[in-house]
């Protein structure tokens, strides 16, 4: 109970650290969304990429992030703050992103595609009419895991200037404070929620129907 | 028309070719069933067809024309393609399966709402009950009805059909072959039929192309292939089919229409002889019927129609 009257009593400060961290982590899912679906793309058709691309994607993941903010901060051009941070996740962001746009094309039948070459489909009609339509599942798997995730480490930016949930958690630890801790905790995974759902609505704008009853099965 | 000329294809990495040298006619209006053991390269022979596949050597012409020498899109959109099991999109409704062709050939929308519903219809399907469902939501027998659609959707002169009806059980097969015959009557299409199964082949071909590990063995009419098998590869596939086998042994007299008038002419043979032997005299004479004597009266008339369908019967009943 003590936690609601934390947030009750510091409803504005944590008001304004939530729509931070929540603008943050939409920037930069907008921002990764764009970009690694292009570069998963791009690599599965250009598959001598495929394996370079990838492993870039593994090492920038296994970067400690607080290593990666610390690193851009020092960088003049980028600095304390929201440039540093947003470069930072979305760098993050390219495993997962990459990974399951690249392993979702590629997943497809390729007796469907070939269906569709059969009816005189040329490759980019094959890849925006089916390859990629039908990689939406297993692309919006990518998008919700990285969401989920980058709502999680979006909190270490606060070290880099961000006044986003991060920053509840830090300060409850330094004053040993468990109800800032848990504020901050309860509410990081409410955003997380909400932009989970955010994606969820997408993806059912996105996958057809005639796919959804795949899934389940 | 249909001709392939001394075609081969190797595939890489394979030590022996799927296909090996075979040359084939397939007139105009005519269906050519292709028909042999799994792997036996029918499938490869359609897919160079339409330059899914590049054959290794020879060529390939489609109404005189070369077509190496045409885009690969426009040559497909300008055939129409039914494919062994899995062929309609999962993510699009049935109207937009059957749209697939005419979108891409940029017709206007409302002429492709109306020919979609014109073939859903020809096929015999409920186009307001159909149209919005996808794929997953169809039976079988529907699905192939559907590939059938898709693949007649700009009307193209040349169609190839691979095991169009394969996945259906036997009493769906023999109602979409008939249906399909039916529209051929009208339609006149140019086509390439793939199946492994020899009932079907006599039942939907003109012509009867027989294959084994790449080769062509054996190419003609049905009859020609029933009455003179071209060596025991045709003789045994043939004679997989009870009903095939059962025209040894089953009398003329058990299948004519009996008839008292009328005289007999040289194409004639007697009421206990075989089947047969009465499909090698037709095949002689190269006419459609014989007509049935018990020694010097006339006692009925026995075609050709009716030799194939009971092979087509007897050959179902068999479990085929
Ligand atoms: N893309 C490919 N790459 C390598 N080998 C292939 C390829 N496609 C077919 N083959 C081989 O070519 C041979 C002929 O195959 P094809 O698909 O034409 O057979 P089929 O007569 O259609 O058989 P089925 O009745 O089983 O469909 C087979 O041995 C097959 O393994
Ligand atoms: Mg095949």
């Amino acid at each position: 109970m003590s936690v609601l009257l934390f947030m009750i009593n510091y409803f504005h400060r944590i008001l304004e650290y939530t729509v931070n961290h929540f603008t943050l982590v939409l920037t930069v899912m907008i921002l990764s969304m764009v970009l690694w679906f292009s570069v998963g793309v791009l690599i599965s058709r250009y598959e001598m990429l495929a394996g370079a691309v990838l492993g870039l994607g593994n090492i920038l993941f296994c970067i400690p992030s607080i290593s990666l903010f610390g690193l851009f901060m020092t960088i003049p051009q980028l600095g304390l703050g929201r440039r540093s941070a947003v470069l930072a996740l979305v760098l993050y962001a390219m495993m997962p992103l990459v990974r399951n746009v690249y392993r979702g094309i590629k997943s497809v039948d390729p007796r469907v595609v070939e269906a569709g070459q059969g009816m005189g489909l040329s490759s980019w009609q094959l890849l925006w009419q089916i390859q990629v339509p039908m990689a939406w599942p297993v692309i919006f798997a990518g998008i919700r895991i990285t969401v989920v995730m980058i709502t999680g480490i979006a909190t270490v930016a606060t070290f880099i200037g961000e006044r986003n949930l991060g920053r509840l958690i830090h300060h409850g630890i330094t004053r040993s404070n468990s109800d800032m801790i848990l504020a901050g905790a309860l509410i990081v995974s409410v955003v997380a929620l909400c932009l989970d759902m955010l994606m969820g609505l997408l993806e059912k704008k996105l996958v057809s129907p005639g796919l959804r009853y795949q899934q389940r099965e | 028309m249909i001709e392939l000329q001394e075609v081969t294809k190797t595939f890489p990495g394979s030590g022996t070719p799927a296909v090996k040298g075979v040359s084939l006619q397939v007139k105009s209006g005519e269906i050519c069933a292709l028909v042999g053991p799994s792997g036996c390269g029918k499938t490869t022979i359609l897919r160079m067809i339409n330059r899914l596949v590049e054959p290794s050597s020879g060529s390939l012409f489609i109404d005189d024309q070369d077509i190496m020498k045409v885009n690969p899109d426009h040559l497909r959109r300008g055939i129409g393609y039914v494919i062994q099991q899995i062929g309609l999109l999962p993510h699009r409704t049935v109207e937009e399966n059957v749209a697939l062709v005419p979108r891409l050939l940029k017709w206007p929308e409302g002429r492709i709402k109306e020919r979609v519903e014109e073939l859903l219809e020809k096929v015999g399907l409920d186009t307001d009950e159909v149209r919005k469902k996808y794929p997953y939501q169809l039976s079988g027998g529907q699905m192939q009805r559907i590939g059938v659609a898709r693949a007649l959707a700009v009307d193209p002169p040349v169609m190839l059909m691979d095991e169009p009806f394969g996945a259906v059980d036997p009493i769906v097969r023999l109602r979409l072959q008939d249906e399909f015959l039916k529209l051929q009557q009208s339609f006149k299409k140019t086509i390439c039929f793939v199946t492994h199964d020899m009932n079907e082949a006599m039942k939907m071909g003109d012509k009867i192309a027989i294959m084994n590990g790449g080769f062509l063995v054996q190419h003609g009419t049905p009859r020609e292939i029933l009455a003179q098998p071209a060596n025991s590869f045709v003789e045994d596939l043939v004679g997989e089919d009870r009903g095939v086998k059962l025209l040894d042994l089953v009398r003329v007299e058990a299948l004519m229409l009996p008839r008292e008038a009328g005289t007999a002419n040289g194409r004639s043979v007697q009421a206990l002889d075989s089947a047969k032997k009465a499909l090698e005299v037709m095949l002689e004479h190269n006419v459609d019927g014989v007509t049935v004597c018990r020694e010097k009266q006339v006692v009925g008339i026995l075609t050709w129609e009716t030799i194939k369908t009971y092979v087509h019967q007897a050959g179902s009943e068999a479990g085929g």
